[in-house]
């Protein structure tokens, strides 16, 4: 470790906001737009619930709205020219493709930003957060959890791969069978399933993703999702990246605890991760200033 | 270059809902199998059965490819009194399925 990382000399203390300016933040901005998504699925599914498709009136079932649905059909809708596979519609397509075209601009912030299953998830945490902080026997009780598990702490890296075999198993298995082979694993389905009274394997799924976001940000991006799989590939021509200045870094490691994804972002120079969604909550997070930056440079080499 | 973070947050939902309205203004949009690009809604029409499907009702097929409706029924073991507005995945039994409908329809000689 260099001096300059020890005693930072020209980074100043970020100025506090207070009551409303508090408020006024990228954070804010990025939680509104994740809620709007997520209540507008909502809407759609309930309405395909309650009015269904039946009769004159058409309504949209939620899957018409997930671009999982456009990365499943990928390979039919190439080779067939514009066919997909049943469940698929065009809409699916589109969203494939808008989601891609954020990847190839700026990363997974999809994911951070847009993500209505990465919202549920960081909702979860965020109350895990909140119940720990006003009761602390349950504080106690998950840090002695999370002490006792910290063994499991070296299967995090392996298990990040987990979601390129998904991505291979979800792309191929629809490609070789010719329908949607992740749809009954799928948390996401198995969530507005439930809608339905319709339990399925992904309703185990999103149990258990749900259980693990008390103690895990995230676990369902970090390990498993296969379209996450797909735009951090594509994210990686990016221009955006994070750069951490190391003469003005204290090493204090806030960031790197408020990434949801858990990257050590204290210990990296530039941060280009696969896994990054984008949310800048380390930026928002870092107390210095000119320590931690967004930056837009030469997509791969930009230092 | 140094980005600001709410700079960055329009950037993603700019590309995002850009390509979602684009598309929707160029007419490629579909939220379901019933509806064509233009909103409009899906009728069979007779020419290659890979059209039909589940959301159809027997009404519609018979109509579409000339097979009366007491013909599919007799076909496939079905109820005489089945209504003709039923759609053909709530008719899914151990002897009819849309599939075999399909098939059977692609087979059956044309009047």
């Amino acid at each position: 470790m260099t001096a300059a990382l020890r005693t930072p000399t020209v980074s100043k203390v970020k100025p506090r906001r207070k009551g409303l300016a508090a408020l006024w933040s990228h954070r804010t901005m990025r939680r509104l737009t994740q809620l709007g998504v997520f209540l507008f699925i909502a809407f759609i599914a309930v309405r395909h619930t309650l009015v269904g498709e039946a009769g004159a009136t058409i309504t949209a079932s939620w899957e018409a709205y997930c671009p999982m649905g456009g990365l499943e059909s990928l390979y039919k809708f190439v080779i067939s020219g514009g066919k997909t596979v049943p469940h698929v519609h065009l809409s699916n397509m589109v969203l494939l493709v808008a989601t891609l075209a954020v990847a190839l601009v700026a990363r997974n912030s999809f994911c951070g930003w847009i993500c209505p299953l990465g919202f549920i998830q960081e909702m979860v945490s965020s109350f895990s957060t909140f119940v720990q902080k006003k009761a602390p026997p349950v504080r106690r009780a998950v840090k002695a959890l999370k002490t006792r598990g910290a063994r499991l702490a070296v299967l995090d890296r392996p298990l990040r791969f987990l979601k390129y075999g998904v991505l291979i198993w979800v792309v191929g298995g629809a490609a070789v069978y010719g329908f949607m082979v992740f749809r009954d694993v799928d948390p996401w389905a198995g969530l507005w399933g439930l809608l339905e009274l319709s339990f399925t394997f992904g309703t185990v799924v999103l149990l258990i993703v749900l259980v693990a976001s008390l103690f895990v940000e995230r676990p369902w991006c970090r390990y498993a999702c296969p379209l996450g799989a797909a735009t951090g590939l594509v994210g990686k021509l990016s221009p955006f990246y994070l750069k951490r200045e190391a003469s003005a870094c204290t090493n204090c490691a806030i960031c790197s605890r408020a990434c949801p994804m858990g990257l050590p972002v204290h210990k990296a120079e530039t941060i280009k991760h696969a896994d990054c969604v984008g949310c800048l909550d380390c930026v928002g997070e870092c107390p210095r200033e000119g320590a931690l930056e967004l930056k837009v440079g030469l997509p791969i080499v930009a230092k | 270059m140094k980005v600001n973070p709410f700079v960055f947050g329009i950037i993603v939902l700019a590309v995002f809902f850009g390509v979602l309205g684009g598309a929707k203004a160029a007419g490629v949009w579909s939220v379901s199998g019933k509806l064509d690009a233009a909103g409009e809604k899906v009728q069979p029409t007779g020419a290659s059965v890979d059209e039909i499907k589940g959301w159809m009702t027997l009404a519609d097929v018979s109509k579409a490819y000339g097979a009366p409706v007491a013909e599919i029924l007799a076909a496939f073991e079905l109820p005489e009194d089945t209504p003709a507005t039923t759609q053909l995945k709530e008719m899914e039994s151990e002897t009819f399925s849309v599939k075999a409908l399909r098939e059977w329809l692609a087979e059956r000689p044309k009047e």
